[in-house]
C-alpha cells in the first residue's frame, strides 16, 4: 500500500503532515482550543447566572401573593404590594406595542423590498441611529411631544416613549427576517397572479412570522425594562388601580371610551420605575420590595417570552410540518 | 396534408465579429474538441453568432400557443437576450437547453413576465400569447400569469396546509365556495398524480412532504388556476431520479391539456420528454447576451443538428 506521501509528493512540503508527531500536535492544539473556548463560555455565563441568581435570592425572600395583588401601603407600614406597577408595566408595554408594531412592520417591509431607495436607506439609517439614542433623550422627547402639549404626565406619554424605544428593534429584525424568506416563495405566489401586497401578507409575512415575533418580543422585553424614558412621561402613580377605574366606570355607566381615557390619561407607575424609586428610599422595607419588584419584572418578561415561543412553535409545526 | 407548409424563419443579425477577445474561459479545451473552429480569423471561442438562417418546419395542424418575435431583454444596460424568435406549439413540450448563464431561464420567465420583478428591466419585440402581445403597455399582468403558470427549480410550497397551497390560486380569483374549492383541490392533486399520497393529510403542512411530492404539489398549485401554458424552470434538478421520473411522466400526461415549456440542464431529460428543443448560447464572453442558436424538433436537435455548436453541446463536448 502506498503511503499518502508517495501518492501526493507535494504534501512532503508540509513536514508534519503525515508524521505521528504532527498528528499528536494537532490533537493537542484541538484539546487546547476546546478548553479555552469552554472556559470563555463559562466566564460569559457567570454574570448572567450571578445576576439572575442574586435577584432570585434577594427578591425571593420578600415575594408573596400579596405582593402581586396588593396596592402599596403608606411608608413605614409593613406589607403591601406592587399591583399598581405590574398593571402599569402591562399597560405601558401594551400601549407601546400597539403604537409601534404596525408602523414598524410596514417600514420593515418597505426597507426590505426597496433597500436602495432614498426612503429605504433612510429607514435603515434612522433606525440604527434611533437604537443608539440614549433612552433618557427619548423620555425628554416624549415630555416635549405629549406632556408639554397635554399639560400633564400620562400613561399615553409613557407608551409613546416606549414605542420609540422598541421601534428600531422591531424594524430591523422584521426587515432581516423578510429578507431571509426565500425569494422563490414570493415568486411562487406572484407567478400565480397574486398582487405584491397579497403575496407579502399571506406568504412572506407568514413565512417570516417566527422571526418577526422574536423581534417583537425583544422590543417588548427591552421596553418593559426601561426606566429612563418613563421619568419624564409616565412619572409614577402609587394610586393607579385599573380594577378601580373600570369598576367605577361601569358603576357610573361612563362607557368604554371614557374608561380607556381614564386609564391612559393618568400618570402611571411601572416595575422598573418603582424599583428605582424604592431602592433610593431609606426604609429597609422599601429596599426589600424593590428586590422583589426586580424579580417580578424578570418573571414577567420570561413568561411572556416562553409563552409566545411555545405558541409560535405549535403554530410553525402546523404550518411548516417541522 | 402539408406537414411542412408552416415555416417560420428568423434572421440573426450578422454583427461584425470582434477579434482578440480576452478570454474569460479556457477555450483551448473547446478548440481542440472542435477542430472546425476557424483559427484563421482568430476566433478563440466556439461561440459565434449563427450566420445562416435557421428555419424550422412545424406541422400545420398545430397552432402556436405563444410566439416570441424579435424579443430582446435588458437588465439595465446588460442585454440578456437578443432577438429571440420562436413559436411554441400548443399541447407540445418545448425544451430550452443551453449552457449556464445563456438566458434560458430569462427567456422562460419572459413568457409570464416574471422578469418584471427585476428592477430596470426593459424589453424589445413581442411575446404573443394566442396572438396578443403580453408586453403591450397596460396589459393585465395578473391575467397573463394566470394563463401562464410556473413551476420553479426548487419546490416552493407555501408555509400553509396542502389544501391551502392548492386553494391559494383559486381564492385569489375570488373563489370562496368550499365545495367548489374541495373539487378543485382534488382535481388538481389528481392531475399532478399526488392525490393518492396526500388525500388523508390535506390539513398537514405542504412543507412536510418529500422533495418530489413538494414539486408535484407546486405543479398542482399551478394547475389549480387552470392555466393554458405551464413553464417549468428545471423542475427536477433538485430531485432524486425516482421523483424526476414521476415528474417526467406527469409532464407527458399534462401535455394533452396544457402547453409545456421546460428549461433543463439535463440533455437526456430534454431528449426524453420534449417534442421540440431550443438551443441557446451566449453570443460572446464579453457581452454574455443570450441568443437562440437552433430550434427544431427534438429528434432533429439530438440526432442531426444543423448547427455545429448545437452538435458540440448535445454531444457533450462543452457546456
Amino acid at each position: 500500500m502506498t503511503s499518502t506521501a508517495e501518492m501526493y509528493p507535494e504534501k512532503r512540503l508540509i513536514a508534519s503532515y503525515h508524521t505521528r508527531t504532527g498528528y499528536t500536535r494537532r490533537k493537542i492544539t484541538n484539546v487546547g482550543m476546546l478548553i479555552i473556548t469552554g472556559i470563555l463560555t463559562f466566564l460569559a455565563l457567570v454574570p448572567l447566572v450571578w445576576i439572575i441568581g442574586y435577584v432570585i435570592y434577594k427578591g425571593g425572600q420578600y415575594i408573596s401573593l400579596d405582593f402581586f395583588t396588593q396596592m402599596p401601603k403608606p411608608l413605614g407600614m409593613e406589607g403591601g404590594g406592587v399591583l399598581h406597577a405590574i398593571e402599569g408595566t402591562v399597560i405601558l408595554t401594551l400601549l407601546g406595542g400597539i403604537i409601534s408594531i404596525p408602523p414598524a412592520i410596514l417600514a420593515a417591509i418597505y426597507a426590505a423590498y426597496h433597500p436602495n431607495t432614498i426612503l429605504g436607506i433612510a429607514v435603515r439609517f434612522g433606525t440604527d441611529v434611533l437604537s443608539g439614542v440614549p433612552s433618557i433623550v427619548v423620555g425628554l422627547f416624549g415630555y416635549a411631544l405629549v406632556v408639554k402639549t397635554q399639560g400633564h404626565y400620562s400613561a399615553l406619554a409613557g407608551g409613546i416613549a416606549l414605542a420609540i424605544i422598541m421601534f428600531p428593534t422591531i424594524v430591523r429584525t422584521t426587515e432581516e427576517m423578510i429578507k431571509l424568506t426565500p425569494h422563490t416563495l414570493r415568486e411562487g405566489s406572484l407567478a400565480l397572479g397574486a398582487p405584491e401586497w397579497k403575496t407579502t401578507l399571506s406568504v412572506t409575512l407568514v413565512a417570516a412570522s417566527n422571526g418577526i415575533v422574536t423581534g417583537i418580543l425583544l422590543g417588548l422585553a427591552r421596553a418593559s425594562g426601561e426606566t429612563a424614558p418613563l421619568l419624564f412621561t409616565a412619572l409614577g402613580n402609587e394610586n393607579y388601580e385599573i380594577g378601580k377605574i373600570i369598576s367605577s366606570g361601569v358603576a357610573n355607566r361612563t362607557g368604554i371610551m371614557a374608561i380607556l381615557t381614564r386609564i391612559f390619561e393618568q400618570p402611571v407607575d411601572s416595575l422598573p420605575l418603582t424599583l428605582w424609586k424604592y431602592a433610593q428610599q431609606p426604609y429597609p422595607e422599601r429596599i426589600n420590595q424593590s428586590w422583589a419588584a426586580a424579580l417580578i419584572l424578570m418573571i414577567l418578561i420570561l413568561t411572556l417570552n416562553i409563552a409566545t415561543r411555545l405558541w409560535m412553535q405549535r403554530r410553525m409545526s402546523r404550518l411548516q410540518g417541522r | 396534408m402539408d406537414m411542412f407548409l408552416d415555416m417560420f424563419m428568423w434572421h440573426h443579425q450578422n454583427k461584425k465579429t470582434q477579434n482578440n477577445f480576452p478570454s474569460l474561459i479556457d477555450y483551448s479545451v473547446v478548440e481542440t474538441a472542435s477542430n472546425e473552429v476557424k483559427k484563421s480569423n482568430n476566433l478563440p471561442f466556439l461561440v459565434t453568432r449563427a450566420q445562416e438562417d435557421v428555419s424550422v418546419s412545424l406541422p400545420s395542424e398545430n397552432f402556436y400557443k405563444a410566439s416570441i418575435r424579435d424579443f430582446s431583454l435588458y437588465y439595465g444596460k446588460f442585454k440578456a437576450l437578443s432577438n429571440i424568435s420562436m413559436d411554441i406549439l400548443s399541447n407540445k413540450i418545448t425544451a430550452i437547453i443551453g449552457p449556464s448563464g445563456c438566458g434560458k431561464s430569462t427567456l422562460l420567465r419572459s413568457l409570464n413576465r416574471m422578469n418584471d420583478l427585476v428592477p430596470n428591466t426593459h424589453t424589445e419585440g413581442e411575446v404573443l400569447l394566442d396572438g396578443t402581445n403580453i408586453y403591450t403597455p397596460g396589459v393585465d399582468i395578473v391575467g397573463v400569469r394566470r394563463r401562464v403558470g410556473m413551476v420553479f427549480q426548487r419546490p416552493n410550497p407555501f408555509p400553509k396546509t396542502i389544501y391551502d397551497n392548492i386553494a391559494y390560486g383559486p381564492r385569489l380569483y375570488g373563489l370562496r365556495r368550499r365545495s367548489l374549492l374541495d373539487e378543485i383541490v382534488e382535481q388538481s392533486l389528481q392531475q399532478a398524480a399526488l392525490w393518492e399520497e396526500v388525500k388523508d393529510k390535506l390539513n398537514q403542512s405542504g412543507m412536510a412532504l418529500s422533495g418530489g411530492q413538494q414539486q408535484r404539489l407546486c405543479i398542482a398549485r399551478a394547475l389549480a388556476v387552470q392555466p393554458e401554458v405551464i413553464l417549468m424552470d428545471e423542475p427536477a434538478s433538485a430531485l432524486d431520479p425516482v421523483a424526476t421520473l414521476k415528474i417526467e411522466e406527469l409532464m407527458q400526461t399534462l401535455k394533452t391539456d396544457y402547453t409545456i415549456v421546460i428549461v433543463t440542464h439535463n440533455m437526456q431529460q430534454a431528449a426524453r420528454v420534449s417534442d421540440y428543443t431550443a438551443f441557446m448560447m451566449i453570443d460572446s464572453p464579453q457581452t454574455r447576451t443570450g441568443i437562440l442558436v437552433e430550434y427544431e424538433a427534438t429528434s432533429q436537435v439530438f440526432t442531426n443538428p444543423k448547427n455545429k455548436q448545437t452538435e458540440d453541446y448535445v454531444t457533450g463536448r462543452f457546456g
